[in-house]
């Protein structure tokens, strides 16, 4: 038990993604929602690299992979905060419960 | 490849139109000038891969696409597709917002994605293909910033859509992790009876990612409201020929990869198929505005879409290109026709024979296509997926069920012709018909009708 | 070059009379509209008559290849038609009288602002038509199949100003979809146990010996029967075909006479190879039969619109037709289809012109006595008449006798209800002459003044089909009078019965004398009751027979008053509540639903991820658990 193991970092990985979908849920903050999502990624960028050191040590696909994750989110990013600005000019709230204009 | 680059850089070139300019209609020209040159471009790959049968198909970026003659065939039918998408709505796109140049620059920029998505062989492609997609699409639904439900609506895509990317991501990794490589075709070494939990789960995730692209129920609930917000024409190119577009790559993915473990994922995409089916047209029965009723109507059409998924055979791959060309052509001419109205519900349809017989007939058309009529050309799209389903052969209740709801959706159809015919009513316009629209609408008509008849010029791989 | 190689002319004219008119109907003068409409189906008419002759001296069948329809694999369906006995015959029905039909519209749409439009929808319906006969395989018929529903939705709501017209049309439309889903299931089940659907590979697979279970044909046999309860009108699917009746007379005419209602028909008599693999599915279809032929022949008998008593008789005879076809006897079911042609249509645009002069009046309580007036419709009609109730020397008379013979031979129960059905036949038609045509006028003074007989477009038509409604019977003779029936020789290359014993010829001549005797004294009867007629009660009767109160009675009490119960109940609670209630219910069923699905639909983005995050839950679950 003195080795950190891929278990444990799929454990925390796990751990990441579930608390990402959980304050994805309950969250009514757009911005807290952003990083919810942020968080997801996150674990996944985690898997990726812990299966590439310790499953196929010999490539480095999942380490690329990572990298291309982070600039696409980044992307994602800046346009999210695009339309959590317009939201503000025209609703003067970032609540997400409160944009239900159109629903049935 | 150079279709790829050509649409990268007509985007390009876009972009720099809408700073260096401010004539709207003078950008519309440009735009569909440059779209007919990326057609001809895929033409012109096309005439080139023809010539070339026998070769190996090439394969571009260290072997991450491979562009084979499905995939160049399937990326013109698509450019053609969006040739005659800026050909028939490229005015009411002008009418958007103040950015014209910016919105044709995004649509190229999904061109873009559609061809990485028909030729990808790597998971990585596969990946940025579909945000290339989707991220000019959570852009275009709210371009129309004055507007509440736009933006509301690309916000909601957006809150969705990334968190579907997060579940796409997931299988992606899960599946690195059971086989160690990105390459679709190494994943046919996964073992057939023993198929590690691992893998198993990365298959589930990624039928629920590509399934929230293709709004399959139940990752189908952004799809009313976010077709219903988004400035119409912006709804009627997301809801045809993107949705293709991810539909071919869920297609490749599941059968270059998975086709050898359908035991094990082909009875979920059944349940979905039908829960698709069935929520898609139970719910449009009930819709008071036109608009949102196609927005479940394209739910309802996506289920049909996902028999060319489950059935693993040669038919499908025939299935998903005329139906893809069937129902986007379609839906697009109902959509071009939906803009000239004022009002989006049924009652806005009425008497619309009366005072303009030409769109009146048209829209018939489009709408006994997409209920699936005989001689136009979504009965020759319903016709080969479930032909591919039958031929499949394990899923003949679903097929059975498919046909119920086929004709459950002839009621919602018929709904418009019938208030456009038979009920009396001042239909307005928001500004006239012109000559040129109904050339262009009568054109698609054509287009409908061709494709009824003679299916197989679709299929001319 | 042979006759048979220009088949696809046949089709081709009336398509393009309806682009012509279809493309121009605002701007083509009307009677150049009616003529492009008629002569369209004319020449089709003309090109059908040559291959006929080819086909009746040369026997064969054969196959003309178009173009390449669909291709996928082994499987490949070509756009191909079929030339043989049976599509022949029914080209020169389709192709005959609706050219007849035509004529008689160019003169009875003459005051109507869309004729040309109705012309364009008439050659679309007729283009259908053809397509439906001349396929060579399923999915072309069902092409067709569509398109003639279609074209009936269009001209049932062609006076779409009414409301119910509408509804009418629109009911049509839903009722056959019914049935066409049947159908299609049929044809995937075929797709699916035999990979084929063009009809020679299919029969072929079938004669040459089990590819299938047999329970597979009866399946099959019964999905395709159930389209044909859609399209011709058999229970629980015939309420649309009364309803029909919203349309122009001449459209009633095309739909109940030459084409629409007889493609069930046609489609079973195509599939008697499968049909005659499949005795259960047999058995079924001569009971529906026989059930919609009695259930609509009471009805009829209270009906007081003109129209809506031919349309009931319709009901009862195609149930005829199909009582002859679940007997395995389909040339019967062709025979009878083509005398019903000549004497339903003759009957409907008789009635038509009737309409015609009373000013669009339907009521047979306001008319009476216009046989004076209408000499050519009076005496058209009573042919028409006469060969519909099976009066000896009539067309009907010939193939309703053979349907008869038949059912005697295989299923007396069914033999002995076709003969109660074939009584009731001869009473309603004749009380529906005596009280349009006998008597005194019992219309507003206006209408009569207004009474005439209509012109030579419309009278033409109606000595047409009343002379083939005489002689039309006798291409097919019983066995006692001649050795050959030149109908059953014609058809045995295409349609194979299912053979039978010869009967004793003192048999049959006992069986032609029963229905003689009850056609005749029924007519008889209809005509006694009714020549006096008195609407409020069946009182006052008198001085109509020699011992009037005798018949009067027996009849009121045996005959009448149940009759009048039975109908009464049948149209208030199997039409109006039974059927009509499911049929309603079902819509009612589908938009509940949504109605209550919708509601899933909250505007929540937080809402709509936890449905997707229980939707992802449950899969895996189902993927886990269930599937392995």
């Amino acid at each position: 038990m003195n080795e950190i193991s891929l278990n444990h970092y799929l454990f925390v990985s796990c751990a990441l993604f579930f608390i990402g979908v959980y304050g994805f849920l309950t969250r009514r903050n757009l911005i807290t929602m952003l990083m919810a999502i942020e968080l997801i990624l996150n674990s996944i960028n985690i898997n990726f690299i812990v299966f590439n050191k310790f499953l196929f040590p010999d490539k480095l696909d999942g380490l690329f992979f990572t990298i291309f994750i982070i600039t696409i989110a980044a992307a994602e990013a800046a346009v999210a905060i695009a339309i959590i600005i317009n939201l503000y000019r025209n609703y003067k709230t970032i609540d997400v419960e409160e944009t239900n204009t159109m629903k049935f | 490849m150079k279709a790829i680059i050509a649409a990268t850089i007509i985007g390009v070139i876009m972009m720099f139109a809408s700073i260096l300019s401010n004539n709207k209609s003078g950008i519309v020209s440009l735009a569909t000038v440059l779209f007919f040159f990326l057609f001809g471009i895929n033409i012109w790959e096309v005439y080139e891969s023809i010539n070339a049968t026998g070769v190996a198909a090439p394969a571009y970026l260290n072997n991450m696409m491979s562009l084979d003659s499905f995939a160049i065939w399937f990326s013109m039918l698509m450019s053609g597709c969006a040739l005659l998408y800026i050909l028939l709505l490229g005015k009411e796109i002008a009418k958007v917002g103040k950015h014209v140049g910016e919105y044709f620059a995004l649509i190229a920029f999904i061109m873009v994605g559609i061809y990485l998505l028909a030729g990808y062989s790597n998971m990585l492609m596969l990946f940025i293909g579909i945000e290339i997609l989707s991220i000019p699409q959570y852009i275009l639904a709210g371009s129309d910033k004055r507007n509440l439900k736009s933006t509301e609506a690309s916000l909601k895509y957006f809150l969705m859509g990334s968190f579907s990317t997060g579940i796409l991501l997931m299988g992606i990794a899960m599946l690195y992790g059971a086989t160690g490589s990105f390459d679709i075709i190494n994943f046919r070494m996964l073992q057939t009876d023993a198929l590690n939990p691992l893998a198993l789960s990365g298959i589930l995730f990624l039928i629920i990612g590509l399934g929230f692209k293709v709004s399959a129920a139940p990752m189908h609930m952004w799809t009313p409201d976010v077709y219903d917000g988004s400035p119409t024409p912006f709804t009627a190119f997301m809801s045809t020929i993107v949705k293709a577009g991810v539909f071919v790559a869920f297609l490749r993915l599941f059968h270059a990869s998975f086709g050898n473990l359908t035991n094990h994922w082909m009875m979920i995409v059944a349940v979905i198929t039908a829960t698709t089916l069935f929520i898609g047209n139970i719910t449009a029965v009930f819709q008071q505005s036109v608009k949102r009723m196609l927005a479940y109507s394209s739910i309802a059409q996506a289920g049909f879409m996902l028999f060319a998924i489950l059935s693993v055979n040669a038919t499908a791959w025939q299935g998903i290109v005329i139906y893809a060309v069937a129902y986007s052509v379609a839906t697009i001419g109902m959509f071009a026709v939906l803009i000239k109205l004022k009002d989006y519900t049924y009652d806005g349809f009425n008497g619309l024979a009366k005072k303009e017989p030409a769109l009146a007939f048209f829209t018939t058309i489009f709408l006994m296509s997409l209920a699936g009529i005989p001689l136009t050309g979504g009965f020759m799209a319903k016709y080969f997926v479930l032909l591919a389903a039958v031929q499949q052969g394990q899923v003949m209740w679903l097929v059975i069920f498919a046909l119920i709801m086929a004709a459950v959706s002839v009621y919602y159809y018929f709904k418009v012709i019938i208030a456009m015919y038979f009920k009396t009513g001042e239909a307005e316009l928001n500004h006239e018909v012109t000559g040129y629209d109904k050339l262009m609408l009568g054109i698609t008509c054509l287009l409908v009708i061709l494709i009824g008849l003679m299916p197989q010029l679709l299929l001319n791989l | 070059m042979t006759m048979t190689n220009l088949v696809y002319l046949i089709p081709l004219f009336p398509l393009i009379g309806f682009l012509i008119n279809g493309i121009g109907w605002r701007t083509i003068p009307k009677s150049v509209g009616g003529l492009i409409g008629s002569i369209t189906v004319l020449a089709s008419f003309v090109v059908s008559l040559g291959i006929f002759f080819e086909v009746k001296s040369t026997g064969a069948s054969s196959t003309i290849v178009l173009f390449d329809f669909i291709q996928s694999g082994k499987l490949n369906i070509p756009f191909a038609f079929q030339v043989d006995s049976l599509s022949v015959t029914f080209l020169l029905i389709i192709t005959g009288i609706g050219f007849l039909i035509h004529v008689y519209s160019t003169s009875y749409m003459h005051e109507d602002e869309g004729m040309v439009k109705y012309f364009a929808y008439l050659n679309l319906f007729i283009f259908s038509m053809l397509l439906l006969v001349l396929g060579a395989n399923y999915l072309v018929m069902f092409i067709g199949w569509e398109g003639v529903g279609l074209c009936s939705y269009l001209l049932i709501g062609f006076w779409f100003k009414n409301r119910d017209y509408t509804n009418a049309a629109k009911k049509a439309f839903i009722m056959n979809r019914i049935g066409d889903l049947g159908f299609l299931i049929g044809m995937l089940l075929i797709l699916f146990h035999f990979g084929t659907l063009s009809y020679q590979d299919f029969f072929g697979q079938l004669k040459s010996g089990a590819t299938a279970n047999p329970s597979m044909y009866n399946w099959i046999a019964i999905c395709l029967f159930i389209g044909a309860m859609g399209k011709s009108a058999q229970i629980p699917l015939y309420t649309w075909l009364p309803d029909a009746m919203a349309g122009p007379t001449p459209v009633s005419a095309l739909i109940h006479a030459a084409t629409m209602v007889t493609a069930g028909i046609y489609m079973i008599a195509r599939s008697s190879a499968l049909y005659n693999l499949a005795p259960d599915a047999l058995t079924f279809v001569a009971w529906i039969g026989c059930i919609t032929a009695l259930i609509a022949a009471t009805i009829a008998i209270k009906q007081y619109d003109i129209k809506k008593v031919l349309a009931y008789s319709t009901v009862s005879q195609l149930g005829f037709m199909f009582m002859a076809l679940g007997m395995g006897a389909y040339t019967t079911a062709v025979f009878h289809v083509m005398t019903h042609a000549f004497f339903k249509a003759l009957l409907f645009l008789g009635s038509g012109s009737v309409i015609h002069a009373m000013g669009g009046e339907q009521d047979i309580r306001k008319m009476g006595g216009l046989g004076k007036k209408m000499k050519v419709t009076q005496i058209t009609f009573l042919i028409g008449c006469l060969a519909i109730a099976g009066i000896p020397g009539f067309s009907g008379f010939f193939s309703k006798d053979e349907i008869l013979a038949a059912t005697f031979e295989h299923n007396k129960a069914i033999y002995a209800l076709g003969l109660f059905g074939a009584m009731m036949t001869a009473f309603y038609m004749f009380r529906l002459y005596t009280l349009t045509f006998t008597g005194t006028f019992r219309g507003t003074h206006d209408q009569e003044h207004h009474l005439h007989e209509s012109p030579a477009a419309m009278t033409f038509p109606l000595i047409i089909l009343a002379i083939l409604s005489v002689f039309g019977g006798y291409i097919g003779l019983p066995a006692v009078i001649s050795e050959t029936h030149t109908l059953r020789n014609f058809l045995s290359t295409s349609v194979s019965n299912i053979a039978h014993e010869e009967m004793a010829h003192n048999t049959e001549w006992m069986l032609l004398g029963i229905s003689t005797a009850i056609a005749v004294v029924f007519s008889i009867i209809g005509v006694a009751v009714h020549r006096k007629p008195n609407f409020v009660a069946n009182t006052g009767l008198s001085k109509v027979f020699e011992n009037k109160w005798y018949v009067d009675e027996l009849y009121d009490t045996i005959i009448v008053r149940p009759l009048n119960a039975l109908s009464d109940m049948l149209d208030r609670f199997v039409e109006k509540m039974g059927i009509d209630g499911i049929v309603n219910g079902i819509g009612k069923l589908v938009r509940f639903g949504g109605d209550r699905v919708r509601l899933l639909q909250t505007g929540q983005v937080g809402f709509y991820i936890f449905v997707m995050v229980i939707g992802i839950t449950i899969l895996f679950a189902l993927s886990f658990f269930w599937i392995r």
